[in-house]
């Protein structure tokens, strides 16, 4: 009886000390550590060794449009993995002396990851005199808050030879869907441009899902049985032409409330990116996943090498309302006709000048930095990498369309800000 | 009477190929003489042979059936035949037999089966001409024989490849000329089979199965441009084929693939138990080696691939290669009556000198593969390559009608190695890749020019990675093809 009693007393009070524990547990949930976070470190300036047979190389350069993979070793700081497999990737920069890399980790050996990777893109920027386009714009993706992939700066070493500047680029793929929205089941597809494919603007090309898949819409996942009859329902409703607020109802299923896609073509064009969703040569460069038994779509951004190029002066409703209807995109002509919508474009037009224009908290007994986020970005990646840009035996571009590629991301850091918030006001009155 | 040699696909490859070794295995010591009427005195003195045992009422050869060479042929002059084939003749100066292969087939796979959609289209592709060959064959002087072959459908590209202007395995089928005037050593020049392996030497119209087997179809050579002497002994109790070529054949070949280069071969078949006992009469075993040089000019991998018997999905890539290729295979072929079975190993290496990531050697590329086939011919008829029907189709009869099992396996590793195995083309220690494939067929034989098969095609890929259908699982195909031989 005496035993029964005392571990009765002994459960109560575990009981009345421990719940309070369990609770905070279930409140404060440990953060998940990315094993891949020091690699996207990019307060640094990475090295990246590849060991690979010379004539392998070689013939990966010449024949650098097939998509013939390769077998290497990698070296990343302490971590070696053998077997991998590289590939020439890209589309229009894919180069023959500096090729762009798709590394893999799990194409030879099933499973092989690299700090929780199947794989990874070696960017070699050869569109970009600056080599910043694309990490500064993920960023902005990122502080919009929509899903970009992480990028950092590494020197690649081939055969222990330096072979150039490149840009580590987040795949996306199964983990990426994971870390972002929690499943991986889902369609994944990107989007498939040709040098000589014709525009698409997303007009209706007809009911057969053949049609838009495999291409211009490339399945990444599920690649056998993607689910392509509601691209091509999709593709249907965005072109059904009914009235903007039938048609918020209409598309809903596939885009939700539409502020996802909304920020994320606003995003591109405050940052001048020509070769977008809404880009000069139709649509392009971006993915989109279908979420697991649903038909809801999300963006996610990719390639923005031709960010920035037409300066900060860039026209916020570029290839929205200054060019033929036949150029203009269906899905942003018919979204941005509902009023709700375009005003949230605005404001995140908005958003993205603010955030390029926040200044760093002032720290006592130090001069106030009065750049913005933008500006400071622009210094600390070009002190990065730009000996390593200085030295690189195979870019296409001289130290000075370096130096002077730089300069026109600054003067669009300084004026961009000003110049959107100008156009968004001028809208507004409109 | 002048005497003229008959000969058609089958019987070149009488020469070079199964159709004596068919012939022999059905316990025939003198040639074969498919035209020729078995006497009822012969099957008088057998007492091994069952009662209800069903012979052909006709005598007239089917296209695809071997044929006496030395047959005597009546008449002179120049005169149009239509025995087997279409023939234009002159005495026994020259002869052309026309000739046609069309084999048609029906496929149903799993869902989205890559290798069954129309190449051009993408769109699924149930049915499909699938060989069309026609076809010139004949001799001149008695003891030159020739033939060409061309393949008129035959095809596996992709949409992109046809665009890139790639052409598939070589159209031109055999293009050779065959030199007589030494029976023990006759000498064959142009683009015909290696003499490697009992499953490919076998003539597509005579295959108890619809496909090949994996061996065949992937480690053996098949055809190439080369000249090659070959003989028999103890009538057909000994044959030999040993040539050499320009390369190691279509099937070492493929758009992404160069094969090897110079290539010597040699096959042996024989009868060694037909003396002990009548149900060894029909034994026959044989071997063969064929040793190529590879070299690693080609930007790809060099090596051989493994791909689904059925749909043609990859399961093994190829491994860079360089240094030798050496093959080897053992055969034996046994039929008794209604019943044969066939089985055959082959075993295949290929040197990889240099084509370590730091250029170092590595462990042989190795392949084997090996099946175990029988056959029935339920409707009593002996079995022979093709089956002759008793009572044809429509002619009163049903045909003959043939029931079939295969059981193989082809799988891919390294001879050797240490490190943990992957699929890297350039690994030390290759990840073993294979596939079991378990075939189960009906053939109905309506008369001697059509022929319906049915198989039914169970294939599991090994490696879970390199498995078409999810989850590693095992998935079955179903066939049907209708031939047609003139």
């Amino acid at each position: 009886m005496l035993r029964f009693r005392l571990r009765a007393l002994i459960t109560v009070v575990t009981l009345v000390v421990g719940l309070p524990f369990v609770g905070a547990a279930q409140t404060t949930p440990t953060p998940v550590v990315d094993p891949a976070d020091p690699f996207f470190d990019d307060s640094v300036l990475h090295d990246v060794y590849l060991t690979i047979n010379p004539k392998d190389w070689q013939t990966l350069q010449i024949h650098y449009m097939e998509n013939d993979y390769y077998t290497c070793n990698i070296q990343v700081g302490s971590i070696k993995l053998q077997d991998i497999a590289i590939r020439s990737r890209g589309t229009g920069s894919r180069n023959p002396t500096k090729p762009g890399l798709r590394v893999d980790f799990d194409r030879n050996v099933t499973g092989q990851k690299f700090l929780g990777l199947k794989s990874f893109i070696l960017r070699n920027n050869t569109q970009d005199a600056s080599s910043m386009h694309e990490r500064i714009s993920m960023q902005l993706f990122r502080r919009i808050g929509l899903p970009a992939p992480r990028e950092a700066h590494t020197r690649l070493w081939v055969n222990n030879g330096y072979a150039g500047m490149y840009l580590i680029v987040e795949s996306v793929d199964k983990t990426f869907l994971q870390k972002h929205f929690n499943e991986d089941n889902g369609d994944l597809y990107k989007y498939d441009y040709n040098a000589d494919d014709k525009p698409y603007y997303l007009e209706d090309r007809g009911r057969d899902p053949a049609l838009y898949v495999p291409h211009p819409f490339k399945p990444e996942t599920n690649e056998s049985h993607p689910r392509s009859d509601i691209i091509a329902d999709w593709i249907r409703v965005i072109n059904e032409g009914r009235g903007p607020e039938v048609f918020r109802q209409l598309i809903e299923p596939y885009l939700g409330d539409l502020s996802m896609f909304v920020k994320h073509i606003a995003v591109e064009a405050f940052l001048g990116d020509q070769d977008g969703f809404n880009g000069n040569y139709g649509t392009n460069n971006f993915y989109l996943y279908r979420f697991d038994n649903k038909s809801l779509l999300q963006f996610i951004a990719w390639d923005k090498s031709e960010a920035f190029k037409d300066g900060p002066e860039f026209p916020i409703y570029h290839n929205i309302n200054d060019i033929g209807v036949q150029y203009r995109n269906r899905l942003t002509t018919a979204v941005l006709s509902i009023p709700a919508m375009n005003n949230l474009y605005l404001d995140t037009l908005l958003d993205c000048a603010k955030s390029i224009t926040e200044m760093l908290a002032a720290t006592p007994g130090t001069p106030a930095d009065t750049r913005g986020w933008m500006e400071r970005e622009i210094e600390k990646e070009y002190m990065q990498i730009k000996d390593g840009v200085y030295s690189d035996p195979d870019t296409p571009f001289k130290p000075e369309q370096f130096e002077a590629e730089v300069n026109s991301l600054r003067n669009f850091a300084k004026k961009r800000a000003d110049f959107v918030r100008t156009q968004v006001t001028a809208a507004r009155q409109q | 009477m002048l005497a003229v040699v008959v000969f058609s696909t089958a019987s070149l490859h009488t020469t070079a190929t199964p159709a004596f070794q068919e012939a022999a295995a059905q316990g025939t010591e003198k040639k074969p003489k498919a035209t020729k009427k078995p006497k009822d005195d012969q099957k008088a003195k057998d007492p091994q042979k069952p009662k209800k045992k069903k012979k052909a009422k006709s005598d007239q050869p089917s296209p695809d059936e071997p044929i006496d060479p030395d047959a005597v042929e009546p008449g002179g002059g120049v005169r149009f035949v239509w025995k087997q084939h279409p023939s234009l003749r002159f005495g026994s100066v020259f002869r052309v037999d026309f000739e046609a292969k069309l084999q048609e087939d029906g496929r149903w796979s799993y869902p989205n089966a890559t290798g069954l959609k129309d190449p051009i289209t993408g769109k699924e592709q149930t049915f499909q001409l699938h060989r069309n060959r026609f076809g010139v064959q004949g001799h001149v002087f008695k003891r030159i024989e020739y033939e060409v072959e061309h393949e008129f459908t035959e095809q596996e590209l992709t949409e992109k490849d046809i665009a890139a202007g790639i052409t598939p395995k070589s159209q031109w089928k055999d293009v050779d000329v065959n030199v007589t005037y030494v029976k023990n050593a006759q000498i064959r020049i142009g683009k015909f089979k290696i003499p490697f392996g009992l499953d490919e030497l076998t003539g597509v119209t005579h295959n108890d199965f619809i496909y090949r087997s994996l061996g065949a179809n992937y480690l053996a050579p098949a055809r190439d441009i080369g000249a090659m002497v070959h003989g028999r002994f103890f009538k057909h109790g000994l044959n030999y084929w040993a040539g050499a070529f320009r390369h190691d054949g279509d099937n070492a070949r493929s758009k992404k693939i160069q094969g090897g280069n110079e290539t010597v071969a040699a096959r042996v078949t024989g009868m060694p138990f037909r003396k002990l006992s009548p149900a060894f009469a029909g034994l026959e075993v044989g071997t063969a080696l064929a040793i190529s040089s590879l070299s690693d000019d080609s930007f790809r991998p060099n090596g051989l691939r493994g791909r689904t018997l059925v749909t043609q999905d990859t399961f093994y890539t190829p491994v860079y290669v360089n240094g030798r290729r050496h093959r080897w295979e053992g055969d034996v072929d046994w039929m008794r009556g209604p019943v044969s079975v066939r089985a055959e190993y082959t075993w295949l290496t290929d040197d990889r000198l240099g084509q370590g990531i730091s250029e170092n050697d590595l462990p042989d590329a190795r392949a084997r593969a090996w099946y175990v086939a029988g056959t029935w011919v339920v409707t009593g008829e002996d079995k022979t390559r093709p089956v002759k029907a008793a009572d044809e189709f429509l002619r009163g009869g049903i045909g003959a009608v043939e029931v079939a099992a295969r059981y193989e396996r082809m799988w891919f590793d390294s001879a050797g190695g240490t490190s943990t195995p992957t699929r890297a083309n350039r690994a030390e220690t290759i990840l073993t890749a294979g596939e079991k494939v378990v075939t189960l067929g009906v053939n109905w034989t309506l008369n001697r020019f059509v022929k319906l098969q049915l198989n039914g095609i169970r294939e599991q890929v090994e490696d879970p990675g390199r498995n078409p259908v999810p989850n590693g699982a095992a998935f079955w195909s179903r066939i049907i093809r209708l031939q047609f031989v003139l």
